[in-house]
């Protein structure tokens, strides 16, 4: 794997008004990455990307893609992007998707025609119907034909999946998939719905309140939360220095469950001398073991 | 050969794809010779990153149970006939791993899981 940066910010800030959207933000995207940016509504994923491409300007720190400055060169840094926005609304209503499509195609100079009509051909895409008729599920497919014709070195995908059926979002990753085999790209792909693009990623970070709370491989993401089962005397208190996601303590009996963050021997260590006895660690799914640093205690 | 990808299971997901391969070579639908699916195929199917198949492939490759044949694509490795005890082995260890997982969840202990599997074994040869 490469050791080249796709994208990056440094100390990321950004205020709307009095709320605070981005708070120091470091984002490290290695070059061929598949990159979840994962956080509750709200939590800063959205603007993270539109600083990426210059839609919006921060108020303090910076980005860069493929080591281009954003801020200074945005035309150059969002020819190299395919951007999939939150919104389904396009900007040409009027236009048919046949006429929007050339559009976008004079914009840019990779764009591959053979490619997009069998983007457009797999999607589904009604060239001769008007942008502005099209269902939420339409909209989505066609965006997603204009994001990878002209096959861009980074693709930014916000909430991708959302506004396609079951059955069309398969397709659509699936055809994703065949689409990174083909070309070399690096995605970031923000969501809550983790479990639907989870098996395509291989980084996550984690942004709760406007903070980058975790940034990892999905190794190490796997390696770092776990969940204990322990048994504990009455009474029993987690030492302070553990850092808790989650946990479940019954009224009845000794047995508890918690889940923590750290690496594993040491957080055993720790409460195997604090009087605990630990029965059982396992490793959790990619969303769990996100949603630890979402609802970690005493972190917000 | 069909390929399923548990998301629960706690191990990385290469490391799935590659007991696929095995059990699917252990079970007799893929045999010496036959072709795998390409990287872009398995990983459409399975929408996985590519990079992960290509690693469960890489590294059924060193162990030897698979080869490729440039330009044409990968193969289940002839020598797989002899390699079928060893296979097999690695395959009962896993099935035992995550039985034992289970019964130790349960507060059981490794003798009384496999005294019950010798005893439910026997009833089902008597009932067939």
């Amino acid at each position: 794997m490469s050791d080249e940066l796709a994208a990056a910010t440094y100390g990321l800030s950004m205020h709307y008004g009095r709320e605070t959207a981005l708070d120091g933000v470091d984002l490290r995207v290695p070059e061929g990455a598949v990159y979840l940016l994962l956080g509750a509504n709200g939590a800063g994923k959205s603007t993270t990307m539109k600083v990426l491409l210059n839609l919006e300007r921060p108020d303090a720190g910076s980005a860069e893609v493929f080591g281009l400055d954003t801020a200074s060169q945005g035309p150059e840094v969002r020819a190299q992007v395919g951007y999939l926005p939150e919104s389904h609304a396009h900007d040409y209503a009027w236009m048919t998707c046949r006429r929007l499509l050339q559009h976008v195609a004079l914009h840019y100079p990779a764009w591959d025609h053979a490619y997009a009509a069998h983007l457009v051909d797999v999607f589904g895409v009604r060239v001769e119907r008007k942008v502005g008729t099209l269902s939420k599920g339409e909209s989505r497919r066609l965006q997603f034909v204009l994001a990878l014709a002209h096959r861009p070195p980074l693709l930014l995908l916000d909430e991708p999946t959302d506004g396609l059926d079951p059955m069309v979002r398969n397709r659509t990753l699936a055809q994703l998939a065949e689409h990174l085999a083909d070309t070399p790209t690096t995605v970031i792909v923000a969501t809550h719905h983790v479990h639907e693009v989870e098996s395509l990623a291989d980084h996550v970070g984690v942004l709760r309140d406007g903070r980058l709370v975790a940034q990892m491989t999905r190794d190490e993401l796997r390696a770092t939360v776990r969940r204990y089962r322990v048994e504990v005397p009455d009474g029993w208190q987690m030492p302070p220095d553990v850092r808790v996601a989650s946990a479940r303590r019954p009224r009845a009996g000794r047995e508890a469950q918690w889940t923590l963050i750290g690496e594993p021997d040491a957080v055993t260590a720790r409460l195997t001398a604090a009087g605990a006895s630990v029965s059982e660690v396992t490793p959790l799914a990619l969303e769990e073991a996100a949603l630890a640093f979402m609802s970690e205690e005493g972190a917000a | 050969m069909l390929v399923n990808l548990d998301p629960n299971d706690g191990r990385s997901l290469y490391l799935q794809i590659m007991d696929e391969v095995r059990r699917a070579i252990v079970v007799g639908t893929l045999q010496a010779e036959d072709p795998l699916p390409s990287v872009r195929e398995l990983a459409g199917e399975l929408v996985v990153n590519p990079r992960t198949v290509s690693q469960a492939y890489q590294e059924l490759e060193r162990e030897g149970v698979i080869y490729v044949r440039r330009g044409q694509g990968t193969f289940v490795s002839p020598a797989v006939k002899r390699g079928a005890g060893e296979r097999r082995r690695k395959l009962t260890r896993e099935v035992a791993k995550r039985a034992l997982l289970d019964a130790r969840r349960n507060g059981l202990d490794a003798e009384e899981l496999v005294t019950m599997i010798r005893k439910l074994a026997a009833e089902e040869g008597e009932t067939e």
